[in-house]
């Protein structure tokens, strides 16, 4: 069997992140040992709120992610199948929904599931439910989920399952439609008076916080830790276009790996200099002329939720073929995308804005714009869409964003089946054959100066 | 308009094949619009006192066809008929697209009608789910108003308080009608089948209320009660936005089952809740939208103080019925989060119960009967016996 080259050249400095992310699970896991309270939340990033009302937190989504791409994720899904959970739901939710149940322990949720996992004839089972049964049950909930409507059923369902006892306080976002005709990305009166609105709810979160801690909020601690936050944001972001560059310096899969700090991670100086050490590093290989996909021949754009359990795989696999996956809708258009809109001095508005642009809360109109804009910036030959199997947030728009890219810009796009957290939706094979075929058609263009392969001519 | 044969089968008509009622409604009414409302929660009581006709719009049952390279597959079947429907030009009977409920899935179906039917307005304004918060009420408020002003616009001409409160009287006045024939069914006195039901209340989601009323005011007349006879007593629960498939209905009763209640969206669910008729009508309205989701939960809307699983447990104690049956469409995600809850309150309560998935695409009856048989057998088992 002759082995095939890694072409694949991922930042070193991500592993660093790593180290971070394992420290803050870590620490995490210690929250009632060291007298914290514990929320677990689900959406966007309201980790500043809580840091600086002295909570530990747990991001719902991301813990799931995290069991994915440790490949520990089965003992929490087969827990919540046992309890009832369908495969096609979110795998997020009932991953999450199943840890809650392994966390439940015994109580009424494991004696509904009958303790089948622990006969489930897997090897190797019990032991690996051991991580996932380690997230500390919460104190309260709270939910801040923009775009898909599943997200807030989800907390709503944690908290029945948690036997309706505990708080929890719910953020609502309107969806952007944009169909005012002042209506467009970051403007029109849609924009500002939803951003007024999930503002004041934020208030009132933190009213609501007040009440479960018994202590007053303190604002200072929000305005410093979003002055990290906002600055790590503007790192970020430079680093993003520095990867405008050709061959690009950095990947798609490199930004991945940057996901959970931006995200979820506490705003603190070592989050600053996280970010700052990823921009250095791209404008080290930038001047070094060192790019982030050996021998770089297609650019290429990826729609899609990330496949976790594959992240290291995908990135080698479409090195393989001299295709750097340079940007994507998952990358550029969220995680404190906007840091501009960031008012460190009184930042709730800014926050607020930020979560109405998860990018699942755009309708098609203002997602083709930034798409396109996207494909236009870096210079993209052709979109790969993963049609996230349980993700029908991420996927409603795909087909039309596909058309879009067609049309607008003579850009080819395929369809790869995979999953956020459920392994069993990936297609290899799928992926492997359309993707050959979109890299031929973009050659057979390039041939031909540019006219897409199978046009006739005049 | 009403030519058929008998009432009943004219309301199962326009149940069955909306578009010819629209057509029809269209010559009679010149100059009118009929607008399309997506289910499950936008008020028809405001596109009707603006003078449209406003229509639910009905999963046709076509096969989906250009629609399956405009949404993924793994969306639920309305869904996907819905964009079909737009692509194929089934959807040229509308005037404009209304909706209100934030169903990730609906969006989609909405997104795609704005992209391939551009001449069509396609409104949506959402309305809030989170219903514990302390400013739903008002935040409900302000969408119905917004509502309101949408179709002034879409009319150009004012929708007046005495049009609302007309407009509520006629549509509570049929709901009215149609929530009785579900409890004379609850107590034991069926007029109607399950089938004709649904074709009832889906009739009631298409025509103008008053016609509705007057049309099944004569079915009722000539409708003769079916004693309850000898089979187990079910509940039909679930199926959220779109009717289950009449066969599978006939399906279950054929199989040593008999319907007796249900909270189907196509059923009970629908016809749940009046507005109340006096003070503001916006406001009306707004409670409405708001008291729908205590008197039968939806597991759309979050609610901490609304339980289905309570709500369902309750339901069957009520109506007598001895297990239920849960009818699932492939891919609806409220649905598949709130199961286990269903569940869990069915099994603490000794009440039977199975799950039926259905899809768009097929019924694979054999498979149903056999699953349905064995539900009947289980639960005639705990019957007492009589010596």
């Amino acid at each position: 069997m002759v082995a095939i080259e890694d072409r694949s050249n991922r930042l070193s400095v991500t592993r660093a992140g790593g180290q971070l992310i394992t420290d803050y699970w870590d620490n995490l896991f210690a929250a009632r040992e060291q007298g914290k309270q514990i929320v677990w939340y689900n959406g966007g990033a309201l980790n500043p709120i809580f840091q600086a009302a002295g909570l530990a937190w747990c991001h719902g989504e991301a813990f799931a992610a995290r069991l994915a791409a440790q490949r520990l994720e089965g003992p929490a899904q087969l827990a919540g199948a046992e309890y009832g959970y369908n495969a096609e739901l979110c795998s997020y939710a009932r991953t999450h929904l199943g840890c809650a149940v392994l966390t439940l322990g015994g109580n009424d949720a494991h004696h509904l599931q009958g303790k089948e996992g622990e006969h489930s004839g897997v090897v190797g089972m019990n032991d690996s439910r051991e991580l996932a049964a380690r997230l500390p049950s919460p104190d309260f909930f709270v939910n801040n989920y923009a775009g898909c409507s599943t997200g807030q059923q989800w907390d709503g369902v944690s908290f029945r399952l948690f036997g309706k006892q505990l708080p929890i306080f719910n953020i609502s976002h309107p969806f952007l439609w944009g169909n005012k005709p002042d209506a467009g990305y970051l403007r029109g009166e849609e924009w500002e008076s939803a951003s007024q609105y999930v503002a004041g709810q934020l208030r009132e979160l933190i009213s609501f916080l007040e009440a479960q801690t018994g202590r007053p909020f303190d604002y200072d601690a929000l305005s410093e830790a979003m002055t990290y936050i906002k600055r790590a944001a503007e790192l970020r972001r430079e680093g993003l276009d520095l990867c405008k560059a050709s061959p690009a310096p950095a990947t798609f899969w490199d930004w991945i790996a940057c996901v959970a700090p931006i995200n979820f991670l506490p705003g603190d100086q070592r989050l600053v200099d996280y970010f700052a050490d990823v921009r250095d590093e791209i404008a080290t290989r930038l001047d070094a002329g060192i790019s982030g996909v050996k021998d770089e021949k297609y650019r290429l754009y990826f729609d899609g939720i990330m496949n976790w359990n594959k992240l290291g795989f995908l990135s080698r696999k479409f090195a393989e073929h001299g295709a750097a996956v340079l940007c994507g809708r998952y990358i550029h258009n969220a995680f404190w995308q906007e840091p501009q809109l960031i008012d460190t001095t009184d930042p709730l508005l800014g926050m607020a804005q930020h979560y109405l642009l998860c990018p699942t809360n755009h309708g098609t109109k203002t997602l083709d714009y930034l798409t396109l804009k996207d494909c236009r910036d870096y210079d993209v030959d052709g979109i790969v869409f993963h049609s996230t199997r349980t993700c029908r947030a991420f996927t409603g728009p795909q087909r039309l964003l596909a058309r879009s890219a067609q049309n607008e810009l003579g850009i080819p796009s395929i369809f790869f089946e995979g999953d956020v957290a459920d392994a069993s939706f990936y297609k290899e094979e799928i992926l492997e054959s359309r993707l050959v075929a979109m890299l031929e058609n973009i050659d057979v263009r390039r041939a031909r100066g540019g006219q897409l392969a199978g046009a006739i001519s005049p | 308009m009403a030519d058929a044969p008998n009432p009943l089968a004219r309301l199962a008509e326009v149940a069955r094949e909306p578009r010819e009622y629209i057509g029809r409604w269209r010559s009679a009414h010149p100059g009118q619009q009929v607008v399309g409302v997506l289910p499950m929660n936008f008020p028809r009581e405001i596109a009707y006192a603006a003078g449209t006709l406003p229509v639910v719009v009905q999963d046709d049952r076509k096969p989906v066809t250009d629609g399956r390279s405009l949404l993924p597959e793994f969306y639920c079947g309305y869904t996907r008929n819905l964009a079909d429907q737009a692509a194929t030009g089934r959807f040229q009977g509308y005037d404009a697209v209304f909706m209100a409920d934030h169903c990730i899935q609906l969006i989609g179906a909405a997104d795609v009608m704005r992209a391939v039917l551009p001449d069509i307005p396609v409104f949506f304004g959402m309305l809030i789910s989170s219903m514990s918060d302390t400013w739903a009420p008002a935040k409900i408020a302000e969408m119905m108003a917004e509502f309101r002003a949408e179709f002034e616009s879409f009319t150009g001409h004012p929708v007046t308080d005495e049009a609302l409160r007309s407009s509520i009287r006629r549509h509570n006045q049929d709901r009215q009608l149609i929530r009785r024939l579900f409890d004379e069914r609850s107590s034991g006195r069926a007029t109607f089948t399950p089938g004709q039901l649904q074709d009832i209340v889906g009739a009631s989601m298409v025509m103008d209320p008053v016609e509705h009323h007057a049309l099944l005011a004569d079915a009722i007349t000539q409708a003769r009660e079916a004693p309850r006879d000898d089979r187990v007593r079910v509940h039909l629960s679930g199926h959220l936005c779109h009717a289950p498939k009449r066969e599978l209905l006939d399906l279950i009763e054929d199989s040593g089952a008999v319907v007796v209640d249900d909270d189907l969206f196509h059923g009970r669910r629908y016809v749940s809740t009046d507005v109340d008729e006096s003070g503001d009508p916006i406001e009306a309205i707004a409670r409405w939208y708001a008291r729908r989701n205590v008197n039968i939960p939806c597991p759309t809307r979050v609610q901490q103080d609304a339980d289905w699983d309570a709500y369902l447990v309750g339901a069957v104690r009520s109506s007598g019925a001895e297990a239920v049956i849960h009818l699932l469409p492939k891919f609806c995600e409220p649905h598949m989060l709130y199961y286990p809850e269903l569940r869990k309150g069915l099994d603490a309560a000794g009440i039977p119960q199975l799950l039926l998935e259905t899809e768009h695409e097929g019924l694979p009856e054999e498979s149903v009967r056999t699953r349905v048989e064995t539900l009947v057998e289980r639960t005639r088992r705990r019957r007492p016996v009589l010596t």
